[in-house]
């Protein structure tokens, strides 16, 4: 697990009203510690698509890998269109070797 | 308030002591106060008092002592005190903070003021009642916790540590950060000879990344010793994750199949680092990078099944960790990928040692004493020998054989042999014979040679001319994937013959083939010469086997096994 600075992790999320579009922004590091509010932020909610913004996300380990295959999996599954957007190289790294470009719709 | 309170008060000014303990007592409490020393530390009373009301100068003994003693009699349990000293004995009040009393109560005595500080006791007792009960629930919790992880470990480590890891040609670490380990590494000897080898990393550590351990451990000991391939063995532990493990947990892994028989090694990399295959002819690793999902995400019909393949010439060596060594922090900050690998990537290092050099890493920045995660590694050091040894050293059976006498055809149309693999099926069959079962290794590689001809050169018409490079090796099995995926006609036929009895044990193995036949007059068997590597299935099956006879143009190729 890398070092990075202590700060704040932060889940924000928003449900774009027109277009149905929930989008998830994890600012900081993206791991085990924010289970509850990454989960918090898209259960009970219907949204028609999902974004997840991960341009301030620091890092990512296989728990937040885990947590948006249970996104993916609320989203319906294989059916599911879900965006990860704007990764950092670290972010993409990880992604890239669990091949998660076979899953989820990455946009760089 | 008061009225729950048990108070003990020790004043050898009998007047003060009676208006303290009238005041008490209209206040709820119940009183002691005892007029002679050993009614003091009487355990009885210690037991059941709340508040210790004490007059420092008492005379009964030194009141220094009576807290001594009754701090010890009361053990754990904190008992409040209130000294009661005179107004005007600044430096009494002062020693008496020091003590650690709870509280002073200043002479002469005021109603208020002792209902004040009984209430202020009470309050402080039921916190301090909470708490105790709360820690003593905890302690217990934890010993059973405890308890239940010395057991589950048991059995965790007698399913994942039947395996063969303390092979010459391996060398690996494992650390775990939890008392169960998230990370698993794997090793069993396969019937035909060589190995198969697995490094797995599942979500999460501790007890819950653990326990999707115990379903692979199981399925790849059992079917790599039932003689499946790695993609069947892959594809069920897959079907099997997926089935019982949380949407959000999965198994980063990496599986090995090595191959003496052939000098070749098969990868598959789901999610795990780079594997680094170190050779004499090249000072750059080759690193074998995550081509596929992990394991336990999507179901195997629709995951696409990426293999990579190489062949090793004995020295060679494959190295592997789990994300725990690729992600580990040295003591600068930086992710061990980023810095201290790289001697490893570039070649710059002496491969024999790479994995105690790892260790030494972890040490020197001090990861191992504080582990954020579970770290594993293994290294494989590649010769034709692996697995070979164990095979050959199965005794011969000391007891009585019972006699057997069948034989059978099985045969597989074009639509079978697109998705069926039936050694692991006619091995069983083979190996239900007394007496046989003991060389599966040997049936197995017969099984499989012979198997592989008849598919790949006679139904696939494939030529084994182009798997004489590195390269070619690839495109081979490539090319091989692709014919077999649009095969349209085509069959193999097997037929077996067993006979069993006290004059001969023999097993007459024979592959038809719906291809071309070959030219077997020409056929060299000569296990030195390197122009035919290839020809080597059949210069062993030739040693192998008693007899080895071709027949209808090259189509049909009929094994004798004697035992």
């Amino acid at each position: 697990m890398p070092f990075f600075p202590e700060g704040i992790i932060l889940i924000k999320s928003s449900l774009e009203k027109k277009t149905g579009c929930l989008t998830i922004s994890v600012i900081g590091r993206f791991d085990y510690t924010c289970h509850k509010a990454f989960k918090e932020a898209f259960g009970g909610v219907t949204a028609t698509c999902y974004e997840v913004d991960l341009s301030e996300t620091l890092y990512l380990d296989s728990s937040a890998l885990g947590m948006l295959l249970l996104l993916r999996d609320n989203a319906g599954g294989e059916k599911a269109t879900v965006r990860l957007l704007s990764p950092n190289r670290t972010v993409m790294e990880v992604l890239n070797m669990a091949n998660f470009g076979l899953l989820f719709n990455i946009v760089e | 308030m008061g009225q729950r309170l048990t108070v003990l008060v020790i004043d050898h000014l009998l007047s003060d002591a009676a208006e303290l303990v009238d005041t008490l007592s209209q206040e709820g409490c119940k009183v002691f106060c005892p007029d002679h020393a050993n009614e003091i530390i009487h355990p009885f009373h210690l037991e059941h008092i709340d508040l210790l009301c004490l007059n420092p100068y008492t005379q009964y003994q030194s009141g220094w002592q009576t807290i001594v003693n009754i701090k010890d009699a009361a053990r754990l349990k904190a008992i409040p005190i209130l000294f009661l000293c005179d107004n005007n004995d600044a430096s009494m009040q002062e020693s008496c903070m020091l003590e650690g009393c709870f509280d002073i109560l200043i002479k002469p005595f005021r109603y208020r003021q002792i209902a004040f500080k009984i209430n202020a006791v009470a309050e402080f007792r039921a916190m301090q009642k909470t708490l105790s009960t709360q820690r003593d629930e905890m302690i217990m919790h934890n010993e059973k916790v405890l308890y239940d992880h010395h057991l589950a470990k048991i059995v965790y480590e007698n399913i994942t540590h039947s395996n063969c890891l303390n092979d010459a040609a391996l060398s690996h670490f494992h650390y775990g950060s939890h008392t169960f380990n998230g990370d698993v590494i794997l090793a069993a000897y396969k019937p035909s000879g060589g190995m198969h080898v697995v490094l797995g990393d599942f979500t999460g550590q501790g007890l819950s990344a653990a326990i999707g351990a115990l379903p692979l451990a199981d399925i790849f000991f059992d079917w790599t010793e039932r003689g499946f391939l790695l993609k069947q063995i892959i594809l069920e532990v897959n079907d099997r994750l997926k089935d019982i493990l949380p949407p959000n947990m999965f198994c980063s892994a990496a599986f090995v199949d090595i191959n003496p028989n052939n000098d070749g090694i098969e990868i598959w990399n789901g999610g795990l680092p780079d594997l680094l295959y170190f050779s004499s002819a090249n000072k750059l690793p080759k690193r074998f990078k995550s081509k596929n999902i992990p394991l336990g995400i999507l179901s195997s019909d629709v995951i696409d099944y990426q293999i990579d393949h190489a062949l090793f010439t004995p020295g060679d060596r494959l190295l592997m960790f789990s994300d725990g060594v690729h992600e580990a922090v040295d003591l600068m900050g930086r992710m061990f990928c980023d810095a201290i690998l790289h001697p490893l990537y570039k070649g710059e290092m002496a491969v024999d040692h790479a994995v105690d050099w790892l260790i030494q890493q972890l040490q020197q920045e001090e990861i191992l004493e504080n582990p954020h995660d579970d770290m594993s590694c293994i290294g494989v050091r590649l010769d034709v020998n692996i697995g070979m040894e164990v095979a050959k050293r199965k005794s011969l059976p000391d007891y009585y054989e019972v006699p057997a006498d069948f034989s059978f055809e099985y045969v597989l149309g074009a639509d079978s042999l697109r998705s069926t693999d039936p050694l692991p099926y006619l091995l069983q069959i083979l190996t239900t014979v007394p007496g046989l079962n003991h060389f599966s290794s040997q049936i197995f590689m017969i099984l499989s040679e012979l198997y592989s001809n008849a598919l790949e050169h006679g139904v696939l018409n494939l030529s084994s001319n182009k798997k004489s490079s590195h390269d070619g090796f690839s495109q081979y099995y490539e090319e091989r994937k692709i014919r077999l995926a649009e095969l349209k006609m085509g069959y193999i036929k097997f037929s077996a013959r067993v006979v069993s009895d006290t004059s001969q044990r023999l097993l007459i193995l024979s592959v038809e083939d719906s291809g071309d036949g070959f030219d077997f007059a020409n056929l060299n068997y000569n296990l030195s010469c390197s122009e035919l590597l290839y020809n080597r299935g059949l210069a062993l099956l030739n040693r192998l086997c008693s007899k080895l006879e071709f027949s209808n143009g090259g189509r049909v190729v009929t094994a004798h096994y004697q035992w």
